[in-house]
Parts: structure tokens; sequence; C-alpha cells
């Protein structure tokens, strides 16, 4: 039969659905509780596409293609509709992707993961996961505000993970025998200007050096460090913490030149004509600075991308407080990893790269009764205060103990959960639809290698389908019906008796973070 | 309850209803029947024993509402929350039983474990509101202030009645003329068995001689119970309201007890007991036929009765009186003169359409599944009616059981099926029991089984119990039910008329609509559709219920106003109130102003208007009523119906509902009816079944008509003072001081100080009406 699909013809067998006749011309119609080779029966609706002669919506996954029919699959409306189908499905989906710790975190630093490593007696794998995001450890370890804490689900109960103090004693541990500092082996031959030393600077330069890049770094002062140097006392930051942690940059391959002032005539005459690339991190906003400079001023200080952070000249990046001034140290770091990233991409393709932050489901405050279901993955245990003070910092037994009391907030699929996936894809807002009274978070985690979060479900079925098919005893079921059903065990039974034989392949259907495997997702360091 | 004892129980049930998966939903009622709820044991020990995964005993016990988990009290409280008993306060007489039972939150079994308190979403007896019904027991316009009274009321009657026995044999004789009554279920709820008992018993003792008819459903349920007395040289003469203690009164006016002495011992008993109950108001009101414009030829005179005919005159079951009505004729015609095909063409000349609620053409679908080849074809009534303010299946079912078996047989001859199935809600006990015995009459009668009438042709009939689950209504999710499934309704297509019942194509017809059929066939399809408007044909029956004087079960030609309904039929508008709205087709239906009151019932015009034909439930509001209380309240239902498959309607209903309800806190925000109106649109387009696709009519009518209603809420106040959140009881200088407010006060909000005009704490008032409702100088005021 034929059929009309976005104004082209097709021609398709009989009980072949839209979305497969729609694939046949190379049309990728977004679905979730589809999965070829299960019976559809539609239910997320982000698979709606319209019937133009009905003037009506209909589930591609699901509705046979008819002949002479006449298919729209993508244009604003149902772009609209498929949005407000993802925020329905976000008003009651209850749970994080990221933790809230890492949301919080200007750095987006995977928090949790780092928590799980040092809980495991592995610093020096915890040290890479910091690494990815955060330059300088050691330092913000003694710094930084942690707006990380106070975001923590235990800050409302009992006392928030002393994340800043696990991250220090990450850093702690002998860090020039880490691998990470060691320069990248491919060298690319290309040579960037850092202006300026300060946590933005000394973190670019980190990147740069480790995406195999030339680095060097022009400081006005004697010695480098910017503000942690000079506007930070020793109190709060001895000096040997930042030495240390600056020569561990040095040792990657930075070369420093100090007392060395840039002004109009040296950038135009130095920088431009023998660099690569330029990343500005001067830690000024001074108007005259960055004109002089031959750029132009922003609302708060130079015009810059907050996506790529390149400045309107081409090659030319700017990061920490140039953009906007008092900014937390580590926001610094941030950008300063932001620049580098750009800069590399910009250096191999000539085009700055955008960071695009995920889209994040998040649910607000964690209630007394879910703490108590948190409480299945971690320790009931007061925040551990260290033996030496602040200043001294956590011994190696104090950081475990307080590691484990880490709630594991993250989601273990999120980068493979489909819903976070078209929530970011079609903009869907989370709140659009609040309700006063949100589901409580519950865990199921009696099984071997599966954790079953109901509140992250949305009800597709193709767990019970898949149970009920491959002959598992027991099998998972639809408890309740309406705004209520849930996918359960039943009687009285567990997760564990549920899935004897199908638990991988029903966490590998599952689209969202419901059914996810309990062991620690592969990491990458870079 | 010890293993072995379940174990044999249950492997009972089993062998009775089969190993199958399609038994699940019988075996789990018999469980729940023999153990008063589903112990984990049996349901494990019926996974061991059948082909029921455990997965599906879950997923189908914990679907479908019948079904409890927990054992409940000894006597089950189901209060109605129907929409004729919500518009007249089945909440607070629903709140005031917890408070009297000291229910806990989140339990509703008494400590004692005597009553369990549920709501129900309609007993079918809203002329009656609001209702409440203990075990057996019916208790009609119940008001918050008396369900103590109620309580101790049944416990004593349970007391007395235990063993006693009622006869009420007649001795041969001359007949001296007939007694007729009605016995449908808001009949029997109003009083009419006490009333049948005490008559038996009356014309046993006084041995006269007249022929006790017991009839269905006779329609007026605004004056039930209802004695109808039929005598030789006498007019028609109808005793509305009729009690108990009046019956003896009633008999000894129109007949002559036979022999002397019974006669003096009559009037002796009779002298000795009209002592007794001296002063007792004489409640009931004697009409007579030849009399005009009583309420009875008002509420009777303009319906046309095509479903309901021989309304009041045909014992249920009784299979002689059905033929001499004409009954079978229908059957008959069919089987020896026409053709399937003639028959198909009568049914779709006659314009006939779906009464379930969509109008689909009856003959159109009948043609789709005669056209299909197949050995094995199903005819299915639904008689699933779950609307809340609904009863004409319920009506039908239990009055004409013959009449919508005749329709199906018709069915199965023109469409070539021999499978038939009565798909009967869970709540309309009677109407299956009556199915049953009409069935059982059939086949002794031959007119189910094989060979009908000798005609060659086979049909059988078989009833299948709902399990408490509106969605089921749908077609498909009730297809899903009979097969031992979720009532989930699936994509369509293929339509059931393709794809029904076992894969087998299948016509699902409403009750209604096959009740139809035979007066079709006798009187031709001319005379059908020479009735109503050019779109709609024939008749229409209405459940009429609300804010009217004389409510009760109507059939009116298509094109017949809703004023008329309302102003002619119903009698207007009950009190001193005004004619505010209808709210007509249920929760898929919508709220019409009485501006638009002269729109005729048609299917296109209704919904046209943002209403819908719906089965037929008909609930008046006057302006007490409000129409964001209404909207909510029909939106509560739909929402908590929802199968829960489609996104739009599982999470976008109680979206919708979280709006609704902070609108009706005093909460909302102008922009909040934008995001509902939006919504409601986006549930109508994006889901699959009927339900999820109606379910914002309720919404988008009260928005389309009464917006400024929901404005003021916005702004803060509640024009009918309905919303609780947002209204304040105040008593006037008009009080007298009596106390009476302050006495049965449950909150204590009302300070006892006699001769004084009384205060209400507002701090303390829990705005459960009481002191309204008790206030003999109308001095409580709601602001």
């Amino acid at each position: 039969m034929q059929l009309t699909i976005d104004h082209i013809r097709v021609e398709v067998k009989e009980g072949v659905s839209l979305m497969e006749a729609a694939k046949l011309i190379g049309i990728a119609i977004p679905s979730m509780c589809y999965l070829a080779g299960h019976t559809s029966h539609p239910s997320c609706m982000v698979c709606m596409v319209k019937d133009l002669d009905r003037d009506r919506f209909i589930p591609s996954c699901a509705f046979p293609a008819e002949e002479g029919m006449n298919i729209l699959t993508h244009s604003p409306e149902i772009r609209e509709f498929r949005k407000e189908a993802l925020e329905l499905l976000l008003s009651d989906h209850v749970g994080d992707c990221e933790a809230p710790c890492q949301r919080s975190c200007p750095a987006f630093m995977d928090i949790p993961r780092m928590n799980r490593l040092i809980a495991a007696g592995q610093p020096e794998k915890a040290l890479q996961v910091v690494r990815k995001e955060i330059a300088l450890p050691l330092i913000l370890g003694y710094i930084c505000p942690a707006p990380c804490e106070n975001a923590c689900h235990r800050s409302s109960i009992d006392g928030p993970v002393s994340i800043c103090l696990l991250k220090r004693i990450t850093a702690q541990n002998d860090s020039r025998r880490n691998p990470d500092l060691l320069p990248s082996i491919t060298r690319s031959g290309k040579k960037v200007a850092i202006v300026g030393s300060g946590p933005a600077g000394l973190s670019a330069a980190f990147y740069l050096l480790r995406l195999g890049h030339e680095c060097i770094v022009f400081d006005q002062h004697p010695l480098p460090g910017g503000l942690l140097r000079y506007k930070i006392p020793d109190d709060k930051l001895p000096k040997e913490v930042l030495d240390e942690e600056i020569d561990g940059i040095r040792q990657m391959g930075a070369v420093f030149k100090m007392n060395n002032h840039i002004d109009k005539e040296s950038f135009r005459s130095e920088l431009l004509h023998h660099f690569n690339a330029v990343i500005l991190a001067t830690g000024s906003e001074e108007k005259q600075i960055i004109e002089d400079f031959g750029l132009e001023t922003g609302e708060f200080g130079i015009k810059v991308s907050r996506t790529n952070f390149e400045t309107p000249t081409p090659g030319i990046f700017a990061c920490g407080n140039m953009i906007r001034k008092r900014q937390m140290a580590v926001r610094s770091v941030a950008q300063g990893k932001a620049a580098a990233l750009s800069a590399d991409h910009f250096l191999k393709t000539g085009k700055p790269l955008g960071i695009k932050h995920p889209f994040n489901s998040s649910f607000g405050r964690l209630q007394q009764e879910e703490f108590e279901e948190y409480l299945k993955e971690s320790v009931r245990e007061k925040r551990v205060e260290p033996g030496g003070g602040f200043m001294g910092g956590f011994t190696m037994e104090e950081a475990i103990r307080e590691a484990s009391r880490c709630l594991h907030c993250d989601c273990r699929k999120p980068s493979t959960c489909k819903l976070r996936h078209y929530a970011g894809e079609y903009g869907a807002k989370q709140k659009r639809f609040s309700s006063p009274d949100r589901k409580k978070i519950t865990k199921s985690i009696q099984h071997d290698f599966v954790i079953y979060e109901p509140e992250k479900c949305i009800r597709c079925g193709l767990c019970v389908e898949i149970t009920q098919k491959q002959g598992e005893v027991i099998g998972l079921t639809y408890i309740g019906r309406g705004f209520d059903v849930r996918i359960g065990v039943p009687f009285s039974q567990s997760i564990k008796d549920a899935l004897e034989k199908t638990a991988e392949v029903c966490v590998e259907a599952c689209p969202t973070g419901a059914l996810a495997g309990k062991k620690e997702r592969k990491f990458n360091a870079l | 309850m010890k293993k072995p004892e379940i174990i044999e129980k249950v492997g009972a049930i089993v062998a009775r209803r089969g190993r199958s998966v399609d038994a699940v939903i019988p075996i789990l009622q018999d469980i729940q029947a023999a153990f008063n709820y589903l112990p984990e044991e049996a349901l494990q020990h019926v996974a061991q024993i059948t082909e029921i995964t455990p997965s599906r005993i879950t997923g189908i016990s914990t679907f479908y509402s019948q079904f409890r988990y927990y054992p409940a009290g000894k006597h089950m409280i189901r209060v109605c929350t129907g929409t004729a008993c919500h518009v007249k306060g089945s909440a607070l007489v629903y709140d005031a039983f917890r408070r009297e039972m000291k229910l806990a939150e989140n339990s509703y079994t008494d400590t004692l474990g005597i009553f369990t308190l549920e709501k129900v979403s309609c007993l079918g007896c809203c002329t009656l509101a609001p209702v409440v019904k203990i075990d057996e027991v019916t208790y009609g316009h119940v008001q918050p202030e008396n369900v103590g009274e109620i309580l101790r009321d049944f416990l004593t009657k349970k007391k007395n009645s235990g063993g006693q026995q009622r006869t009420g044999k007649v001795l041969p004789g001359v007949v001296q003329g007939e007694i007729r009554i009605g016995l449908g279920s808001c009949c029997v709820a109003s009083g009419s068995s006490d009333v049948k008992n005490e008559l038996e018993r009356t014309l046993a003792e006084t041995k006269i001689n007249v022929e006790v008819k017991q009839v269905g459903c006779v329609g007026i349920c605004n004056q039930v119970p209802i004695l109808e007395i039929v005598k030789p040289g006498e007019s028609l003469a109808f005793y509305a309201h009729i009690q108990a203690e009046e019956v003896r009164e009633v008999i000894l006016s129109h007949f002559k007890p036979s022999g002397r002495m019974n006669r003096i011992k009559t009037r002796f008993i009779g002298m000795f007991e009209e002592m007794l109950v001296d002063g007792f108001p004489k409640s009931f009101q004697k009409y007579l036929t030849e009399q005009r414009d009583t309420p009875l030829t008002q509420f009777l005179g303009q319906q046309i009765n095509i479903a309901t005919e021989n309304r009041g005159e045909v014992k249920p079951c009784d299979i002689e009186g059905y033929r001499k009505a004409g009954g079978l004729e229908a059957l008959k015609k069919c089987l020896f003169q026409m053709t399937p095909q003639q028959v198909v063409d009568e049914i779709a000349h006659s314009g006939l359409r779906g009464r379930g609620g969509a109008g689909f053409p009856t003959g159109r679908k009948w043609q789709m599944v005669k056209n299909q080849v197949t050995p094995e074809k199903h005819i299915i009534c639904n008689g699933d009616e779950g609307d809340p303010g609904a009863f004409m299946d319920r009506m039908l079912l239990e009055s004409y059981p013959f009449r919508i078996i005749e329709g199906m047989l018709i069915a199965g001859y023109a469409t070539g099926a021999n499978h038939g199935l009565f798909y009967i809600r869970a709540e309309y006990p009677l109407a299956v029991k009556r199915i049953r015995e009409a069935l059982a009459i059939g086949e002794r009668e031959g007119m189910i089984g094989k060979n009908i009438l000798g005609s060659g042709f086979s049909f059988e009939i078989r009833i299948f119990e709902g399990a408490g689950a509106f969605v089921c209504g749908e077609e498909t999710a009730l297809i899903a039910s009979v097969e031992g499934k979720r009532g989930i309704p699936s994509l369509r297509p293929p339509y059931p008329a393709v794809k029904g019942l076992h894969g087998n194509p299948t016509v699902i017809n409403n009750t209604e609509t096959f009740s139809l059929v035979s007066w079709i066939i006798r009187n031709g399809a001319e005379a059908f559709a020479s009735i109503g408007t050019p779109g709609s044909k024939g008749t229409k029956v209405f459940a009429l219920a609300g804010k009217v004087r004389r409510g009760g079960l109507i059939e009116v030609p298509m094109g017949f106003t809703i004023r008329k309904i309302v102003e002619e039929i119903g009698g207007g508008i009950a009190g001193d109130k005004h004619f505010k709205a209808v709210q007509i087709g249920g929760p898929s239906g919508g709220c019409l102003p009485a501006s638009l009151a002269d729109l005729p019932v048609d299917y296109e015009a209704l919904t046209e208007a943002g209403a819908m034909m719906g089965s037929g439930g008909l609930i008046v509001l006057d302006e007490q009523d409000c129409m964001v209380d209404i909207a909510h309240y029909f939106l509560s239902f739909t929402q908590n119906q929802s199968c829960g498959k489609c996104i739009f309607c599982r999470v976008g209903t109680r979206r919708m509902l979280d709006l609704l309800e902070k609108i009706r806190n005093g909460n909302g925000v102008p922009e909040d009816l934008e995001s509902l109106e939006q919504l409601a649109l986006s549930i109508r387009k994006g889901s699959m079944c009927g339900l999820g696709k109606t379910a914002p009519n309720p919404i988008l009518s009260t928005l389309r008509y009464f917006r400024d209603e929901y404005e003021a809420h916005i702004q803060g106040h509640c024009p009918a003072g309905k919303c609780i959140p947002i209204i304040e009881y105040n008593i006037t200088d008009e009080c007298i001081g009596c106390t009476k407010c302050a006495q049965r006060c449950p909150s204590e909000a009302i300070p006892f100080k006699p001769y004084e005009v009384h205060v209400i704490n507002q701090e303390k008032c829990i705005k459960c009406d009481i002191c309204r409702q008790v206030c003999p100088v109308n001095a409580v005021t709601i602001h």
C-alpha cells in the first residue's frame, strides 16, 4: 500500500506501523515505550504523529499504516505536543539524573563517584574523577565554599557529606605520581598563550597540556597563583599547598613567564603573532584593559560567549573573573577548563566548542521516609569531623567513613535514559506541571545485580512483558490502576525472586533508570 | 483461617470456574465471597493449580476496585457518590459517617470490625439522593445529622428480623383485582419490599383475593414506593410514596375481606392499629388515572416507550406476560421471514445509533461483523454502566430481561454469531439475578440454545460480572476484562467488529440499543425513523435526577428539548430555586447552561454544545450548585477511573485535578485557567480511548459557559457556597438561641448559650453543614 509521510510517498506492506514506515525513508520518530520485538501498546505518546486527513494525533509505534494516509512526523505543533507528553512524564518522575551535589557544582564534578571510590579505598581513582573537571582539587579543598554541600540531600537531615574535604584528600596522596599529571602522549604542535595564572588560567593550562598543546602562562606578578596567592591569607590556604599544585602543572610542561605584564603593545606584537590561540584570564573586568586588547565589554566584564568562552575575535578566549568579578574560585576553574576545551576544538577545527548542560531531573528536598530508603545503600552515620580540624583535613580512615555516607543519589543510567535524552532534545521543563504532592521515592535493592526505583518508571510495561514471555515464575506485574499504577512484584515476593533470569534484559529494555544495574558505570577520564 | 481450609475452598472454586486464564476474575470474585477478602495464601494456591500466573493475579486483583486485600467489617456501608448524591451533599454524609465511626486516617473499618465504609460511584437510586446502602438495606435522603440514627436503626433491624418469616399466600377464590408493585432497585430502596411484605401479610390476614404483580421499574422513581390498584369497574389508582404502615388502610378502602369473621377481625385490628398509629402523618398521595395534571400524568404523558415498552405492566421474568405483550414476535419474524441481511438492513434503515454514548450507527456495526467470514462471532451486551448518575441499563436489565435477550438473539441471527455475553457491572446484583433467571427460562422455553424455536439457529448466552472498573464500559477494555486481563483499552483499529473477543468479530452494543431492536423489527424501520431528528432517530432513555421536582427514568423522543424534560417532565426545579444548568452525559459529557435549554436531545447538537449524549445521565442543577465543584467532581471520578496507560490521561487528568484543587482552594491565579484549558485540549488529543478523550469535557464545558465562576474562585469566593476551603459558616441575628446547632455540632465549634445569638468558632468549624440543617429559623448562612 502507499501512503505519504512528511510529503514523501512510501510503499509498505500491510501491517507495518507508521514508525517503521517512516524509518524506511530515513525519518526517525522518538519513542520510549516502544521496543522492537515487543507488543507495542502505546503509553508514552512521545511517538505521536499527525494524521493530516483526519486531523488527529496517533501513536506511530502501534498505528498501522493505511492506504492513502497523509502523515506528518515533525512540525512545531507536533514538537510542542511531544514536549507536553514529556513534561507530564517528568512531573511524575521522581529522581535525580545527576546528584544534587554535582548539579550545584559549578565544575559539574562527579562527586558521588568520587565518594564511592574513596569509600572503596581507591583514592587514586577518585582523583581521576575529580581531575576530569577540577584542575586544582588540593587548593579548592581548602577554599571552596562548597555549594555542593548545601545541595547534598543529607544536608536537611543529618548534615551533608563533607565533600570539600574528601576532594582535598584525593589530591593529598602524592599527586606527582598520578598519571593524570603527565603530558598527553601526542603533541599537537600548537601553542597557546594564557594571560593570568590565577585559578582560571591554571585550570586552562592544565587541560590544554593534557590535550597535548604547549602552554605559556604570562603573569605580571613575581609568582604564579593570582588571587590565590595575593588575596587569600595563609591561614586559609597555606602557600605550600598552592606551590605544590602549581608545581604539578609546571611539571606537566607549563611555562610560567612571570613579571610579565601584557599591555596593548605586547598583546598585539607577541601574543597574536606567536600563538595559535590566546586565553585571557587576567582576573580583571576593567573596561580599559579589555579595550586595550581590542576586545569589547559586555554587561559585567569582557564580552564572551557563555557557552564556548570565545570572544568576538576568533581564537581569543576569556574566562574567570574577567567575565564577572568575584566569582567562586571553583567557577573560574570550571571556566578555565571550558575555555581550554573550546580552544582545543578551535585549534583542531577552527571552531570553538560550546558546552551544553544536559537535562537534569530533580525533585527537591529529601523526605525523612525517603532518607530511610536511601540508607539501604548508605550508612546511618553522623557527619565525620576531622580529628585535626578543617585545616588538618581527614585521615584516610576518616575519609572512608565519611565517603560511605554518600547516598548514591545519582541515577545509574544517566546516559542511556531515554526520558532524559528526549527531555533535553525537546527542551522539556520538569516544573511545568508541578504537583503539590509528589510521590515518595522507594528503592528495591534485594537483587544482586539490579536496583529498582519505581518512581522513575514510566509504566511502559516492557519488563512485565519480558518476564512473562521469558518464563519467569514470579515475574513483574502492574499493580493498581490509573495514576497510582506501578510496576511491582506479585504477592509478597521481592525483586530478587521476580528477576531470576531476565534481570539483564529488563535493565537493557527499561527506557529510564527505574531498572538499572548496580555495577558502577565505566569511567572515561577525558 | 487455616491453610487446609483455604486449599480446600480454593480447590472447589477452581473446579467450578476452570483453570484457564480467562477464569481469573470469576475465581477472584468467588474467593472474595468465600473469605471476605483475598488472602495471599489463597491467591498463591490459585497460581499453583491453574494456568494463571502470579503476575496476572496481582495485576487483575489490584486493577478492579471490587477486590480487597484486607478483611472488611461485618457490614458494608456504601455511601453513594453518584452525581445526584453529590449535588445533594453526599460528601458531607461520607464525612459524617467517618466521624460517627471514629475512623482514623486511611482507615475504613471501625475498631470493632462491625462496619466498613466505602464510596460507590453510583447505586442507581438517584431520585432518593443522597443514598447510603448498608448491606442490603438502602437509606434514602440521608443527611449528615442522622447518620448515627441510621447505624442504630440498621443494627436494631438486623437484630429483630432474624428468623422472622412472612408469608404471603393468597387463598383460592374470586380474584377481586390486581395490585401492581414496582420492584426495581429504586423501588426496593425506597421501601417497596416492606410495602410488598405488608401487602402480602394484609392480604393473607384479610383473605382478600387479589393478584399481586411484581413489576419492574415503574420509572416514576420520584413517587416510589408506588402501588397501583387495578380493579374492574374502578379507574386505575396510584398510591405514591406509600409506606408499609399505610398499606392496610389502602387495601381495605378498595377491597373487602372475605368472610364475616374476618371482616370483623380486620376492623378490630384495623381500629387497634389506627389507635396505635394515631397522629402518624399520612405521607402517601393518591392519584387516579383520569385526573388531569397530576404529577403522574405530567411525568408519563409526554414519554414514548420503546425501550421501556409496557412499563410497569409486565413482571420482569414472566415469559408468558412478555409473549402476551408482543414479545418474541420480532425474533420469529427474523428467524422465519427475513434473511440475516434483511435484518441488518432493517436496523440500518431505522437509523438506530448506539446508545452507549458515541452514537455509532448500529446497522453499520452489524454489517461489519456480518461481512467477516469466521466460524466464531460474538454478541456482547454492554451493561457495564458506570457513569455516576446513570441507571438506565440497570433498570432495563432488571425490568425487561427478555427484551434485551431478544435483541441479542436478533443481532446474533443477523450477523451470524452464536455466542452471546452479558457484561453486567458488579454493583447491580439484582440485574444479574434477573438476567440469570430470564436466561434459564429462555433456555427452558427454547428461545436460547440449540435450534431456537425450531429455526435451526443456535445461540448461547452467558453472563460475565464486572469487577468494578468504569473503563470497562469501553469496548476493547471490556473484551480485555472478559479475557481475564486488566481492563486496558487497546488501540483501534482493529475494531472489535473485526477482531474482538478471543480475536473473533464481535458486536458490542449497549443494553439500551438491544432493547430497541425488537420494537424496530415488529413496527418496521420507518416507524422508528419517523421519531426523532434527521441525525438521531427513535427515543432516548434518561436518568433524570438532581434538583428537579420529579426525577426518574424517562424515555423521550429524540429532538425533545432539555427544557421540556426539566420543566414539564421533571416539574421544574424543586424548592424556590432557579434552573441553572444540566449536566448531561456524565463524566464524558458537559454542563449546559439554562440558556441553552432549548437544545434538542440529538447526538450532534449536544456534542457541538460541548456536552455529549453519553449513556443518558441527566442531572439538573440550581444556583446552589457550584460549577467548579461539579467539574472537580467529574474529573475526580475519571481521574480515579483512568486505566493508567496513556500518559495524557494517567498523569494529565491528575495535573488538571491539581489545578482545579488549587482554584477551588482559593489559591488559583488567572493563568491557571489557560493552563487548564491547554492541558484539557491536549488530553483530548493525546488519549487513545473514549474515557481519556472525553475526560476534559466537564472542564471545557464549564470553562466555556461558567468561566465567571472560576474567576470568582480565583478571587477567593465561591458564589454557590459549596467549596469548603473558601467558605465560612455564620449565624445571623435571626438566631433564637434554641441551642439545637450547639448540641449537634460535632466539632464543638458553637458554644452552648441558651436564648442568646449563637456564634461559630471558625477555628473549630469543620463545615459539615449540620448546624444549617438543624436550624429551625434559617439563621445559619454560608459566605
